[in-house]
């Protein structure tokens, strides 16, 4: 547990190093929130506001989501850096196993997604009209934790397994792209769902219903919106999510960064 | 022979985007989502008539304005790696050096977008031929105005890092104030600040002629062209002339270090 800490050490402190790029990282959150959602919720289909409300309290959840995603993901590119730079040899002399390494550098990145995103998650409890209860709070931290550490062990699996950094952004944008426009995160599921009668691939729609962004989004709005209802399948994905992503990035990290 | 060192200094930098291959899918996945993905959904999300080709052609000048930005950051590579010595020991004119590359800039950008663009003709249907030339004109002019500004704000910053952040910052607000997204109607009932800022946006100018020029003005309301082309005109003039002036000042005398 001692060696887990100091790899969450080493990796907060790195974090901290990057603080005009998370100021950056804030303000375009802020600015999609305070400038895109407004104009949208002027703009918004009636049928779409009776059902889910205004658009600016329906995307501040899936802003917080967004958030989380964007700075767990940030340990992937920290690890790909040090793999073309041969940092990783140092990493694997430190007196720990590989397992421990490899999970410190999971859970570190989870814990620094959380972090990123408190601020954005505070917002929604106060614009929000719901206040959850305690255990409501606590499901929420406890889903956007193992949704953190789910991304964090996507962008290390990805990271140890490109070799320069342009393939390991071109497969980020990939895996960006793909998560966050087949979700709930910018539009209710149901619109997605409506186009399975005009042709739209069913594949993208099982996506966006089985997506952990969709659901981690959408129990927020559950309990702070009130829309949709809450459903323990939006915990079980991401659960199946965090669980699949931890192990198989602390595997690909353990075998991939001994090679060579 | 003047014009053709010209030449050689725009050749580059066209060639030089083009070896960012990954890059240059990453961004072509990106456009084909947006409009494959939320552009048809958000056009079910939203009451605003033919939402769909109004984002699509937004997107269009979206993609051109983040092309043209990038060769800032090749100046950046440049700095970094010690390529500005070779370029100023080339037989080139400062002039000549820091007008292509603002060509170059803006020139690679359209080359990239012009395959998007012709995605967004597709899915928009019918052109005015006569319009469309007009609004590509206007076009190429926001192009080179957006690599000039690149160049600008490179010289005038010397950490890679915080140029990087600052750009993202300017593209989240130059491109959420303008109307690539939402008519300008929607963006001043928003907010009547947003709208006055969204007015003079360069971005609102590019979006605004490129819809004329495509044949989607009705849900643009855009009364006179003019106005629009008269600000793309201006914007390109402003940041041609400072990014030619602050680079050509900044490149004697490692002023890039």
């Amino acid at each position: 547990m001692k060696a887990i800490i100091h790899i969450l050490e080493h990796d907060f402190r790195n974090f901290f190093r990057y603080k005009w790029w998370l100021v950056g990282l804030i303000s375009m959150n802020l600015a999609d929130l305070f400038i895109m959602a407004i104009v949208y919720n002027r703009m918004l289909n009636p049928d779409v506001t009776n059902t889910i409300g205004g658009y600016f309290q329906f995307f501040a959840p899936g802003l917080t989501v967004t958030g989380l995603f964007a700075s767990a993901f940030m340990i992937g590119r920290e690890i790909n850096m040090e793999r073309r730079r041969e940092v990783h040899h140092y990493m694997l002399s430190l007196p720990m196993t590989r397992f421990e390494l490899a999970m410190g550098r999971v859970l570190s990145g989870g814990l620094r997604g959380m972090l990123y995103m408190s601020p954005l998650l505070a917002t929604c409890l106060i614009l929000l009209p719901n206040v959850p209860t305690i255990e409501q709070f606590l499901l929420i931290l406890a889903v956007l934790f193992l949704l953190a550490t789910g991304i964090s062990g996507l962008s290390i699996a990805i990271a140890v397994s490109t070799s320069s950094l342009e393939k390991f952004i071109t497969a980020r944008g990939l895996v960006y792209y793909t998560l966050f426009f087949c979700s709930s995160v910018f539009y209710p599921l149901y619109l997605i769902q409506s186009l399975a009668s005009s042709g739209f691939p069913t594949v993208l729609i099982t996506l966006a219903e089985i997506n952990p962004l969709s659901n981690a989004s959408d129990m927020i709005r559950s309990f702070l919106l009130g829309y949709p209802s809450f459903s323990p399948t939006m915990v079980f994905n991401v659960v199946v999510f965090s669980v699949i992503f931890t192990l198989s990035a602390a595997f690909a990290y353990m075998k991939i960064i001994e090679r060579k | 022979m003047e014009a053709n060192k010209l030449l050689f200094v725009v050749e580059r930098d066209v060639r030089l985007f083009f070896q960012y291959k990954f890059l240059i899918i990453m961004r072509a996945i990106w456009f084909v989502s947006q409009i494959a993905l939320f552009g048809i959904i958000a056009s079910r999300l939203v009451a605003v008539p033919d939402y769909f080709p109004y984002y699509v052609s937004g997107l269009s000048v979206m993609s051109l304005y983040s092309a043209a930005i990038f060769i800032g950051f090749d100046i950046y590579e440049e700095a970094e790696h010690g390529v500005f010595e070779y370029l100023l020991s080339l037989p080139v004119s400062r002039r000549q050096l820091v007008l292509g590359r603002s060509i170059g800039g803006g020139l690679r950008a359209f080359i990239y977008v012009g395959p998007l663009i012709a995605v967004s003709l597709y899915v928009i249907g019918a052109v005015n031929p006569l319009n469309f030339l007009l609004a590509l004109f206007s076009l190429f002019l926001f192009a080179f105005g957006v690599s000039g500004f690149s160049i600008t704000v490179a010289v005038m910053i010397k950490s890679s890092d915080r140029f990087d952040i600052l750009m993202g910052v300017l593209d989240a607000l130059i491109v959420r104030l303008s109307t690539a997204m939402y008519p300008l109607a929607y963006v001043t009932q928003a907010n009547p600040l947003y709208g006055w800022i969204a007015n003079f946006n360069p971005v609102t100018f590019a979006s605004d002629l490129f819809r004329w020029g495509t044949g989607i003005e009705a849900i643009i309301t855009l009364n006179n062209p003019l106005l629009p082309l008269l600000g793309v005109m201006l914007f390109f003039g402003v940041f041609m002339f400072l990014g030619t002036m602050i680079y050509d000042r900044r490149i004697e005398g490692g002023g890039w270090q």
